[in-house]
């Protein structure tokens, strides 16, 4: 358990500290794998409550807004934007989260897309505030160096896992379990669902908007139909169900995962109009064939060699949160 | 007054097209739980299949609209045979991610196939409209009110007075009843994908001469198509024609009467959505479908 | 929980093993074309990366005993794929040229890419004039496509000399980008040329009904409707028009009515609108006396071009072709694949290419090297087009629509 803790520790380390010695190349891809991770972990983190979003491009679209205007308007920095940004996220989300009461499965799942996409209309009609269809630069003469946004990247994604780790250490991780089941018997159990509901979507508002405010210190470009895009919501979710949903490793699994597809196809495969065909491929089959996910399958075939040669009791355990 | 006049037949005529484009979607709803994110690239493969059925074999869209239905309907029981079936008891999620990567793939085939080119069929009845004094009546969206609402009335027919159609509506009450009455559930559950996919190509057929066809246009169908569908009660084909009426006639007062409301539009029917989902998660006529 | 670490561990190879550096091979000159490949702007990819391969080709694949490599990656429609292609190409691969995207919003979000290393850039797209302010007193920025003013400024003032002052506009632009840009300036050169402007009407990207915006636009009784769209809009746009039977005078578009794409689509209703573009389908362009191999006639490039794709160049295919070309040739006359040089003699060309003369110059919004700048406006009469602007090239007056 112990020395688990160490190695775990030192590799986020690794993992923050990398992109001052990783060639820029490797930093992009820290950015990237970094990003998606917080926004997987959010999107778990909704999930295992239950709340399946098809719209979480809508606090990534939110945080990138608010990041990008509190700079080029006030001129905060790089650090600075990222609070309004989480704020944000967790604000709509909480009210999000009020205002769909009880919605549940595919009724919160299309509210969700609805608000990203009701947004998105907000953005592109706004054009005085928000710069409007024809995009906005975020002011260059603020921005940070590219090693500087991916080391933290890097470290919110770790910070992200922590959390979505010291979760499933609380009573609060059973709590959500008992909703994703049956919200009713929850009710029953004494767990207030609505409470439950705010606090585990302000949290994963919070996060996916970090990531959005984040991702846009990088790029330096935006306009609604970067900020409201469907392709993030879709990579929200691809990079759970991809490395195993409702547990704390498939996030991170799915991130890497997600993002080796997508390079791989987009560098090997040079045809028009094949990358994203390929990817498409590979997603339907892995979730014919895998359907618990990468990690989640790598558990169950374990498990099953085990049950041959029964040694390591320990390893179980910390699988199911 | 002329301008209200002119906006109701604009929102009818629309609410027409907006019907057949959605009732696939819910009935599939209604039967197999499933959410179709694949029902925009059926209206997709229609619209293709009917401009090339103009373009290369001079067949009117309305003419081809019956085989293009036929085949559509066909390859896509073949997919869910071979494909969705494998998902029916898995969670919401994988059902949702496995129709949306269904979608991607046909998406970027068609893109191969037929590149991104926009195309459209221009037929005779395309651009011209009747004319009651300053009011307008386009040809060709009449047509498509009027194909819509046969089709509509066939799927109404079907589903109350055919053999098939009724152990359809037994297997979307009650699929587990159904199967102790001796129906072939997963069966029904082939048919019906194939029939809502067949009523999906039949709006792509029209959309040929009323609107672009692009590799991308589903998408854009889809989400609308989740708007009406969710505002009329998943799986009720009464409240999904309501629906349509119902966003039909919001979006294009909204075009006509609020400035800049072309662009406004959209946003109040996610408005609207967000609104009955807040106060009648059930929509209009929803019925008791398990909220799960 | 091993079974994590392990995992991590591979990915961790996986990514090292992607993100390794490439053997640098020093007999290849190595230029990066990242293009919309896939997803929502298929079509431009498709005929930038045409009018690349085209160029290479015909200039025989080698520069001196160099072999030509081109880079192309797909960008996927997508801005943050951009900017890792953009990232790969100059920061891995190491290219010093690049060439694309060409979709305004791709090519903004590859802005900051650029920024790392400052390979010599060519745009052939984009008439976004923020990219024209981002790249203010950028040596080693080449755009070779029109900014958003150039497309009303000669529309405008060949519509004043045709039809007289005090006509009434009505414009109709779109939500996304392109609409939003070029607003202002339609707005500016209309009313600078005497015109009044009744009606600005914007209309959503892929709406299913513009009925009620041109029953608003009925209302106004303009002279003259100017059409701010893209290609799939514009469809829609030309089809309800000519439905709507508005009586409009003078339709005029940006550069969507010479696209057979668009043509085709509306059939009948495409029957005298007026366009703006650098490139026109049977337009006469001389050979370039010195290199006729390389910059033909267009004529005769037209009938490479269909010998080779079976089917129309589209006005992207001409750029790109011709973008690509001249990059090969200052490359060879610079001798060298140093970008400082090559940049020196891409600003020196003096060649007649297809597109007009390929001579660089600064432009008002600050940008340093702009061709292709020759706006021609033409009117569709049957399947023919004619040229109303510039006055020297004109084969015909401006005919009113009924």
């Amino acid at each position: 358990m112990q020395a688990r803790f160490v190695i775990y520790a030192l590799l986020a380390i690794a993992a923050i500290l990398l992109p001052l010695v990783a060639p820029p190349v490797m930093n992009n891809l820290i950015l990237r794998v970094g990003s998606l991770m917080i926004l997987a972990i959010s999107w778990n983190l909704a999930a295992n409550a239950g709340l399946i979003s098809l719209g979480h491009s809508a606090f990534w679209g939110l945080g990138s807004y608010a990041a990008l205007l509190v700079a080029n308007r006030l001129g905060w920095p790089f650090f600075a934007s990222l609070i309004p940004a989480m704020l944000i996220g967790a604000i709509s989300a909480a009210a999000i989260a009020v205002i769909t009461g009880r919605l549940r499965g595919i009724f919160f799942a299309i509210a969700m897309l609805a608000l990203s996409e009701g947004l998105r209309v907000i953005a592109v009609m706004t054009p005085e505030f928000t710069g409007g269809g024809a995009g906005v630069f975020i002011d260059q003469a603020l921005r940070p160096s590219t090693q500087t946004v991916a080391m933290v990247t890097a470290a919110c994604a770790v910070g992200c896992a922590i959390i979505a780790y010291w979760i499933s250490l609380t009573p609060f991780h059973y709590a959500c379990r008992a909703m994703r089941n049956n919200e009713n018997a929850a009710e029953m159990l004494g767990i207030n669902p609505l409470r439950f509901r705010i606090a585990v979507l302000s949290l994963s508002g919070a996060m996916a908007s970090l990531a959005g405010g984040v991702n846009i210190w990088y790029s330096g470009f935006l306009d609604p139909a970067i900020g409201f895009d469907l392709h993030v919501t879709i990579l929200a979710q691809i990079a759970p169900i991809l490395g195993g949903i409702h547990t704390l490793a498939g996030p991170i699994i799915g991130a890497f995962a997600t993002i080796g597809l997508s390079e791989v196809t987009r560098v090997m495969v040079g045809e028009q109009g094949f990358s994203l065909l390929v990817y498409g491929v590979i997603l339907v089959f892995s979730i014919l064939c895998m359907p618990k996910g990468i990690y989640g399958t790598w558990l169950t075939w374990s498990q099953r060699k085990r049950q041959t040669t029964p040694t390591a009791p320990s390893a179980t355990k910390a699988a199911t949160p | 007054m002329s301008l209200l006049l002119q906006c109701l037949v604009d929102a009818i005529l629309l609410g027409g097209l907006y019907s057949l484009m959605a009732i696939g979607l819910s009935l599939g709803f209604g039967v197999t739980r499933i959410i179709n994110f694949a029902h925009g690239e059926m209206i997709m493969f229609g619209a293709y299949g009917a401009y090339f059925a103009s373009i290369l074999l001079g067949v009117d869209p309305l003419l081809s609209l019956p085989v293009v239905a036929v085949l559509v309907a066909a390859a896509s029981a073949l997919l869910f045979k071979g494909l969705i079936e494998k998902v029916l008891d898995a969670p919401h999620i994988n059902q949702i991610l496995l129709l949306f990567g269904i979608g991607l793939v046909l998406q970027n085939v068609a893109a191969i196939l037929w590149t991104g080119d926009a195309r459209s069929v221009s037929t005779p009845y395309a651009l011209t409209a009747f004319e009651f004094d300053t009011l307008l009546v386009p040809h060709g969206r009449v047509i498509a009110f009027v194909t819509a609402a046969i089709l509509i009335v066939a799927l109404f027919c079907w589903l109350h007075f055919s053999e098939l159609g009724r152990a359809t509506r037994a297997v979307a009450e009650n699929g587990q009843a159904a199967t102790l009455m001796g129906i072939n559930v997963s069966r029904m559950y082939m048919i019906s994908f194939g029939i809502n996919a067949a009523l999906g190509s039949a709006t792509g057929a029209i959309s040929a001469f009323l609107l672009t066809v692009t590799p991308f246009m589903g998408f854009h169908m889809l989400v609308k198509a989740f708007a009406i569908v969710v505002l009329g009660g998943l799986g009720s084909v009464p409240g999904t024609i309501l629906g349509a009426f119902a966003l039909a006639f919001a979006e294009t007062w909204v075009s006509y009467y609020v400035p800049d409301g072309s662009g406004w539009a959209e946003g109040v029917s996610f408005v609207v959505l967000l609104c009955v989902l807040i106060i009648r998660p059930k929509g209009i006529l929803g019925q008791a479908v398990a909220v799960h | 929980m091993t079974s994590l670490m392990e995992n991590l561990g591979r990915m961790a190879v996986l990514v090292g093993a992607l993100a390794s550096t490439h053997a640098y091979a020093q007999d290849t000159i190595r230029i990066g074309a990242p293009f919309e490949l896939s997803g929502r702007f298929v079509a431009y990819g498709a005929q930038g990366k045409r009018g690349v391969e085209m160029a290479v080709d015909i200039y025989g694949g080698k520069i001196g005993n160099k072999k030509i490599e081109v880079l192309y990656r797909d960008v996927q429609s997508n801005n943050q794929a951009a900017v890792t292609a953009f990232t790969e190409l100059t920061q891995q691969e190491k290219v010093d040229f690049v060439i694309g995207p060409i979709a305004s919003g791709i090519v903004a979000a590859s802005v900051p890419a650029w920024r790392q290393t400052k390979p010599l850039w060519i745009v052939p797209g984009s008439s976004s004039t923020q990219l024209e302010d981002a790249m203010k007193g950028e040596p080693l920025f080449f755009h070779t496509y029109p900014w958003a003013y150039q497309y009303h400024e000669g529309a405008a003032k060949s519509l004043a000399d045709a039809m007289g002052k005090g006509k009434k506009v009505a414009i109709v632009y779109s939500d996304g980008a392109y609409g939003r840009e070029q607003l202002p300036w339609a707005k500016e050169f209309y009313t600078k040329n005497g015109f009044t402007i009744v009606a600005t009407e914007l209309v959503r990207e892929g709406s299913a009904d513009l009925n009620p915006v041109l029953q608003r636009i009925r209302q106004t009784r303009p002279d003259v409707l100017v059409g701010i769209v893209q290609t799939t809009d514009g469809i829609q746009l030309a089809k309800q028009i000519h439905v709507a039977k508005l009586n409009i005078p003078v339709l005029v578009g940006t550069a969507y009515p010479q696209l057979q794409e668009w043509s085709q689509a509306t059939g009948e209703a495409a029957d005298g609108w007026i366009g703006v573009t650098t490139y026109l389908p049977g337009m006469k362009r001389a050979a370039d006396p010195k290199l006729a191999k390389l910059f033909p006639s267009l004529t005769d490039w037209e009938v490479d071009f269909k010998k080779r794709y079976n089917r129309e160049p589209e006005f992207l295919d001409v750029t790109n072709y011709t973008s690509m070309m001249m990059l090969l040739v200052a490359i060879e006359r610079a001798g060298s694949t140093d970008k400082e040089k090559v940049a020196k003699e891409f600003t020196k060309l003096d060649i007649q290419t297809m597109l007009g003369s390929s001579n660089f110059a600064p432009t008002p919004g600050g940008a340093l090297h702009q061709a292709f700048n020759d706006m021609v406006v033409f009117q569709r009469v049957g399947e023919k087009f004619v040229v109303l602007y510039p006055p020297d090239a004109a084969d015909g007056k401006l005919q009113l629509k009924k």
